[in-house]
């Protein structure tokens, strides 16, 4: 039986280490297998990419984002936790974390992000398992939520998640009071939440 | 609303969970409502509760192909260290890229004159030292309400840093060694959490090594250090 932690590389291996979970490969990957690395890069970088594009409206800043996100991950392994969520909500955390970082390195004017639109650059993405599929479902769903919601409220969670921007700077930008900012955020978050049906966690 | 503690700001701390989880207090405002969730049960339930929706954000965006030259740049690095560790390197890791910078340490540094901020840690290791069992010695900083603490363990050692300002701007924490003479830049960059804290492992084994150091230099790295040292550890 294979057993991964004995695994010697090479390509049979590389095939091997594709069946296995996230999980595994997080114990694998914490014991610097760059292979076990490379899986789960091939599994999640379409997805880190494609929130750090949508954050940073950028592609060239995207790419940085994802690189130290990427490189961030396989030099903190050890600090996935499975009990808190899946090696994809992790990994996207990251990501959202040092997108946060750049775009707050720049000015508002630099940015360009005035609102939630404005990202033009499309690629096609290339993977259409069944898995994929699925996500996409899951995609419809959470599009459908935001999109119910009133647009004061998916205006401040569009602005603070994906533009990156404090509730201090939403509100200045918007001229609205501190405190109806973070209602508005409250109250559509819960809402989204009772629209998902309370969802547990994002597909691995 | 929910009879709930208040944060030190003094108003209903129910209203900072959604603003939290969505990344979008100001540091002071985070670095707040992370201890303020220590005592607050009702709060880190409704940050169990929202974390959820967030979480799932990130796949109502449209989906793109990652480049193929991030993997190349990625695996190259990841390759280089996962030879590194195969050859008694510390484990990867605990090196970390340039990330954001805040102004903080222009007040400390204007004083002394310089414009790199440098945090030192003075490890002074005796000969011999790589016997069992980890030894875990306090640095001395410079920084107000910073802490500084050296892990020496197996010939190897592990700075751990809590409340660090972050690095000037377009600077980054760069670890040296000494061992006689001036001190060795390592390959070891990092920067702080945006709590101020960091990990990170000294390239390498330290036997013989006198002297550890850790300052903030350009990014990229200094061959020699550039500023005064604001921490130093002493092992002896």
């Amino acid at each position: 039986m294979f057993n991964p932690l004995r695994s010697a590389g090479g390509e049979d291996s590389a095939a091997r280490l594709r069946v296995l979970a996230d999980e595994e490969l997080m114990q694998l990957l914490y014991r610097g297998n760059a292979a076990a690395f490379e899986v789960i890069y091939d599994r999640h970088a379409d997805a880190a990419f494609s929130l750090a594009y949508r954050m940073c409206g950028q592609r060239s800043l995207a790419e940085d984002v994802v690189q130290e996100a990427f490189l961030s991950l396989w030099r903190s392994g050890a600090r996935y936790d499975r009990n808190r969520g899946s090696v994809r909500t992790w990994t996207l955390g990251i990501v959202h974390n040092r997108a946060i970082d750049a775009l707050r390195r720049r000015t508002v004017r630099e940015r360009g992000i005035v609102d939630g639109e404005g990202i033009e650059e499309r690629l096609p993405a290339r993977e259409r398992t069944e898995l994929e599929f699925a996500r996409k479902d899951e995609a419809r769903e959470i599009r459908d939520a935001l999109e119910q919601l009133p647009d004061e409220q998916s205006r401040v969670i569009e602005l603070a998640y994906f533009g990156g921007l404090t509730h201090v700077q939403i509100a200045s930008m918007l001229d609205i009071p501190v405190g109806t900012i973070k209602g508005r955020m409250r109250l559509g978050l819960a809402k989204m939440r009772m629209a998902l049906g309370d969802p547990a966690e994002v597909l691995p | 609303m929910s009879e709930r503690d208040q944060t030190p700001r003094g108003h209903d701390c129910g209203e900072d969970v959604a603003p939290y989880v969505l990344g979008a207090l100001t540091e002071a405002e985070h670095d707040a409502f992370l201890a303020h969730l220590e005592t607050c049960a009702v709060c880190r339930d409704e940050v169990t509760a929202l974390q959820s929706v967030v979480s799932a954000l990130p796949a109502a965006v449209p989906q793109l192909s990652a480049p193929a030259e991030i993997k190349h740049r990625v695996m190259a690095t990841v390759h280089g260290e996962a030879a590194l560790r195969g050859t008694g390197e510390p484990a990867p890791g605990r090196r970390r890229m340039p990330r954001a910078t805040l102004p903080a340490w222009r007040g400390l540094l204007a004083p002394a004159g310089v414009l790199a901020a440098v945090v030192l840690a003075v490890v002074l290791l005796t000969s011999g030292g790589s016997g069992g069992g980890t030894r875990v010695i306090r640095a001395e900083v410079t920084v107000p309400h910073a802490y500084v603490s050296v892990s020496l363990s197996g010939g190897h050692a592990e700075l751990n840093l809590t409340r660090m300002p972050q690095s000037p701007p377009d600077h980054v924490y760069e670890v040296w060694v000494k061992r006689s003479g001036a001190p060795q830049p390592t390959d070891a960059l990092f920067t702080v959490s945006s709590a101020g804290s960091a990990t990170v492992g000294v390239p390498g084994s330290v036997a013989g090594v006198r002297q550890i150091l850790v300052t903030a230099e350009p990014t990229g790295g200094s061959k020699v250090p550039t500023s005064t040292p604001v921490i130093v550890a002493d092992l002896s």
